[in-house]
């Protein structure tokens, strides 16, 4: 079953700590945003297997867009 | 009331292979601002004569009368950095801090009398006010190792005199012994004028036999000039004087203990000082701790260690302060007061070596969508909201009823700003944090984890809450200004960056002063400004945190002014519900 990756907030990718085919446990930090000069987590749904990374670092995303997904 | 603090929820969660990754270079950073904080707090206890010298005359230095009068493992030093009126020497010349003495709290604080033979020096009443607030906040005994040669005669226009000035000091002393606040002096050295006064200002005076205590010294040859001035016939006079002047300084123990009985006790040595004041702290009025605990004392379960790798240096980015909270408190348990309500601030009921404190801190990030409720942006903890200053009212409010100490934490860059908060009430709500906290009377304290930011600074128990705020503590990541640097030069350049532009001058001459008071708002925010300007008392270690809340926590417990039986407390069951 896939699990997607949503922005909690509007703001710029700051890092991406995952990349497809890495495992992540639930909870993890998978990729930062930066918004309000602070740098936000965005943590792993469920543990799992990174299928897709939807962005990369630099882009602007939007509240709940989708960032990654995982399996 | 054990079923409710006995065995409180465990909270906090085991750190992450990632994060203790991640989080390498964080603990570097953090490990080595603390140690150039360690550097200049071994500087300033060596300032002035060395060891051997002071030892070398029968004496023994400051330190070494408080390593032996102190419990060993119990000292929590204040104010160790502070200097606020820039001494060379680095120091006030008096050192302070809170420890045990015969298993009895006390604040206890001495003169350096490797310095000028412990004298009077700028800045030096500022800390020794603090010293005795503290002794009337926490209700413990103040002990003094007086060592004092009265007035630095070339600087006394800066100490001397004024409202908060070298005299008030016995102003202070008298404050605490009418509030029944025991007042102890282990006496030594020579200790003219306002040195007389430190030594008769106490309740209970414990004399070095070679000490002496006076209203003048006698080393005063003779008052002014006749002339009016200075020349080589008056020099030379005042030579021949100085050197048939041989009289003892006066005011020794012979006078004071056998004419008129001010000195108590007497003792040949100088340990035998300090044991005189140990055997008498042993009946200091105290509570014996199973009074006030509410459980057995037991460690928190993760490691302090982890707070290196939890609290970043980086103030962009964010982190978990519950996880922190978790590895300060017994077994890492609390009770959390209205969980659900102002998600930016943590409130709730925690054990600190089996004693009842109330904790408040920031939480960090961003929050839940739709919140603030007020607003349609988004809130980041840090912050403070409606919610947020509600819920800290309310919570502070019962704390001071249930008669449990306070313990703050601080990470926070203010409090919301604009008209749609200014709808929310939030000006109003942040001055009646103010009002809940004054009309408390529970000793409180204050860790800045990191930031300490515009008015939030004030309202979250910070030292301005003055009488309440027993002392503030800082750590290698903290920062306190007004607003941070960028910010400042924000607000005062930007009409002056239009103005340049529109009339086609030079931009640069106006960036280059934004980025100086950037740089000077940094250097000016920095753990060690903050320690020597005295905007934190101490700055600590972080894996030292909890020792400090022990110390505040025993001390605020060992014997209160007032009580709240344990079975009477509201706060629990209003978090139980």
């Amino acid at each position: 079953m896939a699990e997607k990756i949503l922005a909690p907030l509007a703001g710029k990718v700051f890092k991406v700590l995952v990349s497809v085919g890495e495992k992540v446990e639930a909870d993890d930090e998978t990729i930062i945003i930066e918004a309000m000069k602070m740098e936000t987590p965005v943590y792993a749904p469920c543990s799992g297997t990174v299928k897709e990374v939807k962005i990369k670092e630099g882009d602007t995303v939007e509240e709940d867009d989708v960032l990654a997904v995982i399996e | 009331m054990r079923p409710y603090f006995e065995k409180m929820p465990n909270f906090g969660r085991a750190l992450k292979e990632g994060q203790i990754k991640r989080s390498l270079e964080n603990v570097d950073l953090v490990k080595k601002t603390e140690s150039e904080i360690a550097e200049a707090v071994e500087k300033v206890k060596n300032a002035g004569f060395p060891t051997e010298k002071i030892n070398a005359r029968g004496q023994m230095t400051v330190w070494q009368r408080l390593e032996y009068l102190v419990d060993p493992g119990t000292w929590c030093p204040l104010h160790t950095l502070f200097n606020p009126m820039d001494n060379e020497i680095g120091t006030t010349n008096v050192f302070d801090g809170i420890g045990k003495i015969s298993g009895k709290w006390a604040v206890i604080i001495g003169f350096d009398n490797k310095y000028i033979a412990g004298a009077w020096i700028p800045g030096q009443s500022e800390n020794i006010l603090r010293a005795t607030d503290l002794s009337k906040r926490l209700n413990v005994p103040l002990v003094w190792l007086v060592n004092c040669s009265g007035v630095k005669l070339d600087e006394q226009e800066k100490f001397y005199a004024n409202r908060r000035g070298s005299g008030t000091t016995f102003f202070r002393h008298a404050e605490l012994e009418l509030s029944g606040i025991p007042v102890l002096a282990g006496i030594y050295g020579t200790n003219p004028a306002g040195g007389g006064y430190q030594g008769i200002s106490p309740a209970i005076l414990f004399a070095h036999k070679d000490c002496n205590i006076a209203v003048g010294g006698g080393g005063i040859l003779s008052g002014m000039s006749p002339k009016g001035h200075f020349d080589e016939e008056g020099a030379e006079q005042l030579i021949a004087a100085a050197k048939k002047f041989k009289v003892e300084p006066p005011g020794s123990a012979k006078i004071h203990y056998d004419e008129t009985g001010f000195f108590r006790y007497v003792f040949d040595e100088e340990k035998g000082v300090l044991d005189g004041l140990k055997e008498f702290m042993k009946d200091m009025p105290a509570y014996n701790p199973k009074f006030f605990r509410v459980a057995e004392p037991k460690e928190p379960t993760f490691s302090s260690d982890d707070i290196y790798r939890l609290i970043p240096m980086n103030q962009k980015q964010v982190y978990s302060f519950d996880d922190v909270l978790a590895r300060l408190v017994d077994g890492s348990e609390q009770m959390e007061f209205r969980p659900d309500y102002g998600p930016e601030v943590y409130t709730g009921l925690c054990k600190v070596d089996g004693y009842l404190v109330g904790c408040i801190g920031n939480r960090q990030g961003f929050l839940a969508k739709g919140y603030p409720e007020y607003a349609d942006y988004s809130g980041f903890g840090g912050k403070l909201y409606r919610q947020g200053l509600v819920k800290m009212n309310e919570f502070v409010t019962l704390c001071g009823r249930d008669r449990v100490p306070i313990i703050w934490f601080q990470d926070t860059s203010g409090i919301d700003v604009g008209d749609i908060a200014e709808k929310a009430e939030l000006l109003g709500l942040g001055q009646s944090l103010i009002y809940s906290i004054q009309q408390t009377d529970v000793p409180m304290m204050l860790f800045v984890l990191r930031k300490g930011t515009a008015a939030a600074h004030y309202i979250m128990g910070g030292p301005t809450a003055n009488r309440h705020n027993a002392f503030t503590l800082g750590t290698a990541a903290t920062e306190i200004y007004v607003m941070h640097g960028e910010t400042a030069a924000v607000a005062t350049y930007s009409r002056r960056l239009v103005k340049e532009k529109e009339t086609g001058k030079p931009l640069d001459p106006v960036i280059e002063s934004m980025n100086k008071l950037a740089k000077q708002y940094h250097d000016n925010s920095r753990p060690i400004y903050c320690a020597r300007y005295g905007l934190v008392d101490e700055v600590v270690p972080m894996n030292e945190m909890r020792k400090y809340m022990a110390a505040f926590a025993g001390a605020a417990y060992q014997n209160p002014r007032s009580i709240c039986p344990q079975h009477q407390m509201l706060l629990p069951r209003s978090i139980k519900g």
